[in-house]
């Protein structure tokens, strides 16, 4: 990336001072995200050895296997339970962050630690306290059988609805944390208005307040689907790896497998599915709000 | 998990990229996690005054990746028969001199000159053990005997088995009677219906604590490395490990020197010490695998001795793994498309 010339007419182009300040973050950029993009994309094209070294010749075979069916219902596997996570973490945490937000100000600071206190402790520590609690012998069950001894203990350990509730918990916070930056800027004249205009509870939440805090859910959405889609941690330890995901088989192929030219094939597809998802989503956008305006 | 186990190995890795070696006076050993006792190694520095950096992987796999990128000069690994078979043909290993070892006489002979390592020349045996089926006799009453007998309806969701492909593979291969490392396309189209009926019975597929749904009760039978099911039994003489009828996988995990090692005479001095019997004794007792020192196996226990996992009663049929090349590719794929069919 070159400094564009300085014109002074214009008082819009960067002067070269401001590329220097945007050095650091551009450098960033290139190393942490261009570069291993680039590997990705490279080894992804390439053969594996029998020990699992990266031959560099060009082969499409890697691609060929990903279009295999197999890993196709894998991956619309993931994007429903990370759907169903969204979801989930929409209805919870809307509440959440609303109640939070509307909060007098002195509670604002000390309910959202409230919401950070989990991430003082490491996640898979956090993910075997799960275990611990719905395991068959565990607490849950445990706490069911003294309130009622002849009760069926619950199966859930092992089940894909562990797998939910662990995505869920671990999720959860992504979700509350930027709706309540919406709530919190929330113009309380403009709900007043709402009502003198005549317009019932119900009417003012989903007219709105709801808009209004769009850009907070979008930005929930985004930061709790895209790594719920990815992750194998959970669904390993929770799930008893029964079903596997998106995120195990690419898991997979980088560590037991040794195939890391399959497993980059797997990565590239994925982001580029990301990629054009969001692109789609970007020009509706854009057009639902030409058509409004 | 395998994440936490790598965070020590890494810190390691850092220090001692940081501080040079001394030539001469210390042995890189990378071996398996929870596998070689502390006072082993400390004894080993005491007597010899060589220090020892220990770095541990979880999986063969990953020691493999570590030795062919070439991070870090090891002395001593500790790779598993079938990767030993793919390091010796890729000429990652060096060549023993069995001069300096002459406790090699401590060995029993049907564990040396095996397929993975027919002359002995690159590998000395460490510990062995097979995989088998564990039963929790408290809640199964029926006889257990083989695959065939844990993969019933009657134990539907009540079963862990480890979360390998080949391993589930070929534990179909046993009960079909055809061989296991020769793994052809007829041969997995017959295994296929069989494994598609053993994945909808299986509660937890968990590699690396198998034993934990078994404590935990939340399944009553399993099939599981030899050394959780020693522990198992360690722990609660209600779990009884079986070698399955059909047939069973051995592995024999082995000490050798990369091609590339710096200190070849500290890494041979290591592995006669540990052929030691009083010093092996020691290993036997913190980690109950088959030891494969005769003389060691003189110095245990009645207790030891009768631990069904470690010393499995009778003749039973075990073999080794091979590489199987590219059919494993195809052993995945399949595993995978059965298990997502659920």
């Amino acid at each position: 990336m070159s400094p564009a010339p300085v014109i002074p007419t214009d008082s819009r182009t960067p002067h070269w001072r401001a590329w220097l300040l945007l050095a650091p973050m551009v450098a960033w950029l290139v190393l942490f995200v261009v570069v291993p993009t680039a590997i990705l994309l490279v080894y992804s094209f390439c053969e594996r050895d029998e020990v699992g070294r990266v031959l560099f010749s060009f082969t499409l075979e890697n691609y060929r296997r990903v279009a295999d069916p197999v890993y196709l219902r894998i991956f619309l596997r993931s994007i429903g339970y990370a759907g169903l996570t969204t979801i989930i973490c929409i209805v919870v945490g809307y509440p959440v962050a609303y109640c939070i937000g509307r909060a007098r100000e002195d509670w604002r600071q000390r309910l959202l630690l409230l919401v950070m206190v989990p991430f003082w402790t490491s996640f898979l520590i956090r993910t075997y306290a799960w275990i611990t609690i719905l395991k068959q012998e565990g607490l849950l069950n445990g706490f069911v059988q003294q309130l009622s001894p002849t009760a069926k203990p619950f199966d859930l350990l092992y089940t894909p609805t562990a797998v939910v509730i662990g995505l869920v918990y671990a999720y959860l916070p992504f979700m509350i944390l930027p709706i309540y930056g919406s709530v919190e800027k929330l113009d309380g004249a403009l709900i007043e208005a709402a009502h003198d205009l005549g317009a019932g509870p119900l009417r003012v939440f989903s007219s709105v307040i709801i808009p209004l805090t769009m850009p907070g859910i979008a930005a929930g959405t985004l930061l709790v689907f895209v790594p719920a889609v990815g992750m194998f941690a959970i669904t390993d330890l929770m799930g008893g790896a029964r079903v596997p995901l998106i995120g195990n088989v690419i898991q997979n192929q980088f560590l037991q497998a040794r195939d890391w030219p399959f497993g980059a094939a797997l990565g590239a597809v994925f982001m580029g599915l990301f990629a054009l998802t969001y692109w789609i989503m970007l020009k509706l956008g854009a057009h639902s709000e030409d058509s409004v305006a | 998990m395998k994440t936490p186990r790598l965070i020590l190995p890494a810190l390691l890795a850092l220090v001692m990229s940081v501080v040079p070696a001394r030539a001469g006076g210390e042995l890189n050993l990378f071996g398996w996690s929870e596998y070689i006792p502390q006072t082993v190694i400390d004894g080993f520095t005491k007597e010899t005054g060589v220090k020892v950096n220990f770095e541990t992987y979880a999986s063969n796999e990953e020691l493999l990746s570590k030795l062919v990128a070439g991070g870090g000069s090891y002395d001593l690994v500790q790779p598993s028969d079938y990767a030993a078979e793919v390091m010796i043909r890729q000429k990652l290993l060096s060549a023993l001199d069995p001069k300096l070892i002459p406790n090699l006489q401590n060995l029993a002979p049907d564990f040396r000159h095996r397929a993975h390592d027919p002359e002995g020349a690159y590998t000395v045996p460490y510990m062995s053990g097979t995989v088998g089926i564990v039963v929790n006799t408290d809640k199964v009453k029926t006889p257990v005997k083989g695959y065939h007998d844990v993969f019933t309806p009657a134990f539907k969701d009540r079963i862990v088995v480890l979360n390998d492909t080949r391993e589930l593979v070929t534990w179909a291969l046993y009960t079909l009677n055809l061989p296991i490392n020769s793994i052809t396309p007829e041969a997995l189209a017959k295994a296929r219906p069989v494994v598609a009926e053993w994945v909808k019975l299986v509660k937890v597929f968990d590699s690396d604590s198998p034993k934990t749904a078994l404590l935990n009760g939340d399944v009553d039978v399993g099939i599981v490395w030899s050394g959780e099911a020693a522990l198992l039994w360690k722990e609660n003489k209600k779990f009884v490990y079986v070698i399955p009828a059909e047939g069973a996988h051995q592995f024999i995990d082995v000490l050798a020197i990369p091609a590339n090692a710096k200190n070849k005479e500290a890494a041979h001095q290591f592995i006669n010490y540990i052929l030691r019997p009083e010093v092996s004794v020691l290993i036997s007792e913190a980690f109950p695998y088959t030891n494969p020192n005769l003389a060691a196996r003189k110095l245990l226990s009645a207790e030891q001795l009768a631990n069904p996992a470690s010393y499995p009663p009778g003749t039973p049929k075990l073999e080794t793994f091979r590489d199987i090349g590219k059919a494993a590719a195809d052993v995945d794929r399949l595993v995978t498309d059965l298990k997502s069919a659920r």
